[in-house]
């Protein structure tokens, strides 16, 4: 029998398919069997025409079966396997050893670009096996290391390699060395917002959550956008992870190391954002694992999709069940909400008067204690500021963001050094039980958190919040113990509650 | 039906108030006599049909006593118009009310400030109510407001600070709590003062009722502060009382050309009393200088501490120069972002600074 495998798609991962062919007597028909979608099963017109193109002409009743018989099957990446499989049946190639293919024909032969490349490469190259692509996919099962790949064109090009009569170049695997990246919004384009940046900092030294809080036309997208180009560059291993999720939805890989950055809109609906759908493709949320999430108008999401974020908030993936099965997607985001002061925006700003009422601004702050701020460790206000407040900056533009980030990847490798024992990388990831143990500050700091504590009414989870927020700060600063200075920074961006800058007691 | 029952049920209507009795009296009419005279009587005196329904409705289910029996349950008092503990500066007050639901214990009135202002205050506005209401009770005088957001909540928090009392006047029964917000507040007001209301247990707020309690704020306090009061606010409606009960009106001065004070500003212009020394003001009782509240002027020492030579720059900036952006702050200060950011946590942690609006911070207006 053949030994010609395909894949199919479960959430991230291939399942190999194995291709059997039968051909017996009789008048001319294709059955393809072993739960096949329509894509599969229309299959059948694109092989026999791309065979044709090949010269070959099918005879007699032919039946392809996929095994696993009781896996559904998805797509037109079935294409190339079944063609191959039905060429060595009709001995155009002598008899194969075992390889993995992949591609969706065209009716003249050529191959197109499928998803789920990267997928299908990582189980080929954990089964030891030969990958077989489509050109236009070349490109990113290149960066999966350790693996034997071909790449081809069209059907011809793949059955000659197969026969013998011509070598199909391998994929070169490509090592994406290059760390640097390209930065799409740099620090030192936003003007002023010092604070906010240096928060920024912080979030990404620590992998904080953030809430931005500004009224409209502040720099709150800009900021968040930043974000992005002073985040450390992907590892070999989060590049993967990263390409992995992309691949799946047949998204065109670029950007090179650059983390991801998406932003959701408030209209988006659940399956969008966390997966889902008949097909469990991964939602928003596993797009942007391993770089930013952006949240913009933070209380207009419905509550139901800001209760479906918290667990995978927590556990850094998401296990999306439907009825056709269950899927598990990676999903750790760093988290970057913005929103209003207040429903109309403009409370506290210098020349717009707010126009909203009393009770309109409690029912406001209530929407903004839901069940993601506490896993939001920085709330940064993001001031309009005035023109004469411009005119008033120093003309010397500010950071660039490179500067920035190599500060970051200082403070980052610091913290896997610390937390290593713990299994643990970043300082926002530490469960509070483990901080508490060991980040322990002196008697000054205790003393000063102690009557901070007291004066703005903070929580046990509070006091925990400061402290991890103020060890980030001292990595930043390259200090091995958290002072004073640190926790009184720390302070400054705690969360003030509903109503920042009228309810406030001091 | 005793005369404290009647008293009860005349007030629930919300349309008798002392002078009204005081005119029946003249007619040898009594508060018993006029709830049992019925309707033939009622309708010659004048009264609507609301109120004649009412009455009638609540013989019928004998709700005086009801009343009186929840009162007791919440150990809320009662205090009508002829009990001792009436506060007589009420008695003299036109339009007394005829009967209050105290909850926590009334103080001794004298030299008690009432504190009033709009609810959508500035921060400024915030700081100063509750830092004037800080030192009036440090001082030992008792600060009387509304228990509203805004001006009166911060005045109310502020008072709770010092050791004197504090009376909420209410619009609501006292049982209820608004704004939400308020409830710890009215429940620590409770506890150290009282809250004070003429509308029945239950009572939900209204619009109307609010104007209407004005005139009790007024009546429990000698001297009146407004702090910030839009044209059209309550505040105003207030001041005008306190000006025909013949209180001193005080207010403090505010920005030209802002909403938020337009009308207090326009009060000053008409002659009241602009309030530009809280200590001073503290210190003055119907315009004689106590020495009494002399010692309270001193400095404290917690003022004098040692910054260092960035916190002082940054303290001084803010002081001479008011409201500054983080940003400009650094220019000027010639700092990093996250050293000013740790300054001035440092500085608010002492007092001395506080964040007025989004990134905006301000020295406190207590030097």
């Amino acid at each position: 029998m053949s030994r010609i495998c395909g894949v199919t798609l479960r959430g991230i991962e291939a399942v190999k398919v194995e291709i059997e062919v039968e051909i017996t007597g009789g008048l001319f028909a294709i059955s393809i069997v072993g739960l096949p979608d329509v894509a599969v099963r229309e299959a059948r017109e694109r092989i026999r025409a791309a065979l044709r193109h090949v010269g070959n002409k099918l005879r007699g009743r032919i039946s392809l079966n996929l095994a696993p018989a009781d896996l559904p099957k998805e797509g037109a990446l079935l294409d190339l396997p079944m063609a191959v499989a039905l060429a060595e049946r009709q001995q155009l190639i002598p008899p194969q050893k075992e390889a993995v293919f992949l591609g969706e024909l065209a009716l003249d032969g050529r191959l197109r670009r499928v998803r789920g490349a990267v997928p299908a490469a990582l189980m080929a190259r954990q089964a030891g096996l030969p990958l077989y692509v489509p050109a236009e996919n070349a490109a990113e099962v290149a960066l999966v290391p350790g693996l034997t790949a071909y790449a081809a064109s069209n059907l011809p090009a793949v059955l000659d390699h197969l026969a013998g009569k011509s070598r199909l170049e391998a994929v070169a695997a490509q090592n994406e060395e290059e760390t640097s990246f390209e930065v799409d919004t740099d620090l030192a384009d936003i003007k002023g917002q010092m604070a906010a940046k240096r928060a920024l900092e912080i979030a990404a030294a620590g992998h904080h959550n953030v809430l931005l809080i500004g009224a409209p036309g502040s720099g709150k997208t800009m900021l968040a956008k930043a974000l992005q180009g002073i985040l450390p560059p992907l590892s070999q291993e989060e590049l993967l992870e990263v390409l992995l999720v992309r691949s799946t939805l047949g998204r065109v890989f670029s950007g090179g190391r650059r983390r991801p950055f998406r932003a959701v809109h408030h209209t988006a609906s659940a399956v969008a954002v966390c997966g889902g759908g008949r097909d469990l493709r991964p939602g928003e949320i596993s797009l942007a694992h391993r770089g930013v999430l952006f949240l913009d108008e933070f209380t207009e999401f419905r509550r139901d999709l800001l209760e479906a974020l918290r667990q995978p908030l927590e556990d850094g993936q998401i296990a999306v069940s439907r009825a056709t099965g269950t899927a598990h997607y990676p999903a750790r985001v760093l988290l970057v909400c913005a929103c209003n002061p207040c429903p109309c925006g403009y409370l506290g700003d210098p020349l717009v008067a707010c126009r909203c009422s009393a009770t309109e601004r409690e029912r406001y702050g209530k929407r903004l204690s839901g069940p993601i701020m506490d896993r939001i460790d920085l709330h940064v206000e993001v001031p309009r500021l005035t023109p004469e407040e411009l005119v008033g900056i120093s003309p010397t533009a500010g950071e660039k963001s490179v500067a920035v980030r190599t500060r970051v990847e200082g403070a980052r490798t610091v913290q896997q050094e610390r937390w290593r024992p713990w299994g643990l990388t970043c300082n926002a990831e530490v469960p509070e039980k483990i901080l508490r143990k060991t980040v322990v500050p002196g008697d000054e700091v205790r003393t000063f958190l102690a009557s901070m504590a007291r004066r703005n009414r903070l929580t046990g989870r509070g006091m925990s919040r400061v402290l991890r927020v103020a060890r980030t700060i001292a990595d930043l600063a390259g200090a091995s113990e958290v002072d004073v200075g640190h926790v009184a920074e720390a302070l400054a961006y705690r969360g003030r509650g509903g109503d920042p800058w009228t309810d406030e007691r001091l | 039906m005793d005369r404290r029952e009647a008293l009860i049920l005349l007030n629930a209507c919300e349309s008798f108030d002392g002078d009204y009795l005081e005119g029946l009296r003249r007619d040898g009419l009594d508060a018993v006599e006029l709830v049992q005279a019925g309707p033939s009587l009622w309708k010659e005196l004048g009264l609507t049909e609301r109120v004649q329904s009412l009455l009638s409705r609540s013989l019928r289910r004998h709700w005086p006593e009801e009343e009186m029996e929840r009162c007791r349950r919440q150990e809320i008092s009662l205090v009508t118009l002829d009990d001792r503990e009436y506060p007589s500066c009420l008695r003299s007050l036109p339009k007394a009310p005829l009967l209050l639901y105290v909850r926590g214990r009334l103080p001794s009135l004298d030299a008690a400030a009432a504190i009033v202002g709009t609810r959508r205050c500035s921060s400024y506005g915030r700081r100063v109510a509750q830092e004037l209401g800080r030192r009036l009770s440090l001082g030992g005088s008792v600060v009387v407001s509304g228990g509203a957001a805004g001006i009166d909540g911060a005045a109310h928090s502020g008072a709770l600070e010092g050791e004197a009392s504090t009376i909420a006047v209410l619009g609501t029964g006292v049982d209820r709590v608004f704004p939400q917000g308020h409830d710890e507040l009215f429940r620590t007001i409770a506890d150290r003062g009282a809250l004070v209301s003429e509308y029945p247990l239950g009572t939900e707020a209204r619009g109307w009722r609010f104007p209407r309690r004005n005139r009790i704020i007024v009546g429990l306090a000698s001297r009146l502060v407004v702090v910030e009061a839009p044209k059209r606010s309550g505040a105003m409606i207030t001041a005008r009382i306190a000006l025909e009960a013949s209180r001193e009106v005080w207010v403090v001065p505010g920005r030209v050309g802002e909403a938020v004070c337009e009308g207090s500003n326009r009060l000053l212009f008409d002659g009241a009393f602009p309030l530009v020394d809280l200590d001073e003001f503290v210190g003055v009782n119907g315009q004689r200088q106590l020495a009494l509240f002399e010692t309270s002027r001193a400095p404290e020492p917690t003022r004098s501490l040692q910054l260092s030579s960035e916190e002082k720059a940054l303290y001084f900036l803010l002081r001479d120069q008011g409201e500054r952006a983080v940003d400009n702050l650094a220019a000027q200060g010639k700092m990093g972002a996250a050293d000013v950011v740790r300054i001035l946590s440092l500085l608010s942690a002492r007092g001395l600074v506080y964040p007025s609006g989004p990134g905006r911070w301000s020295a406190s207006p207590e030097l």
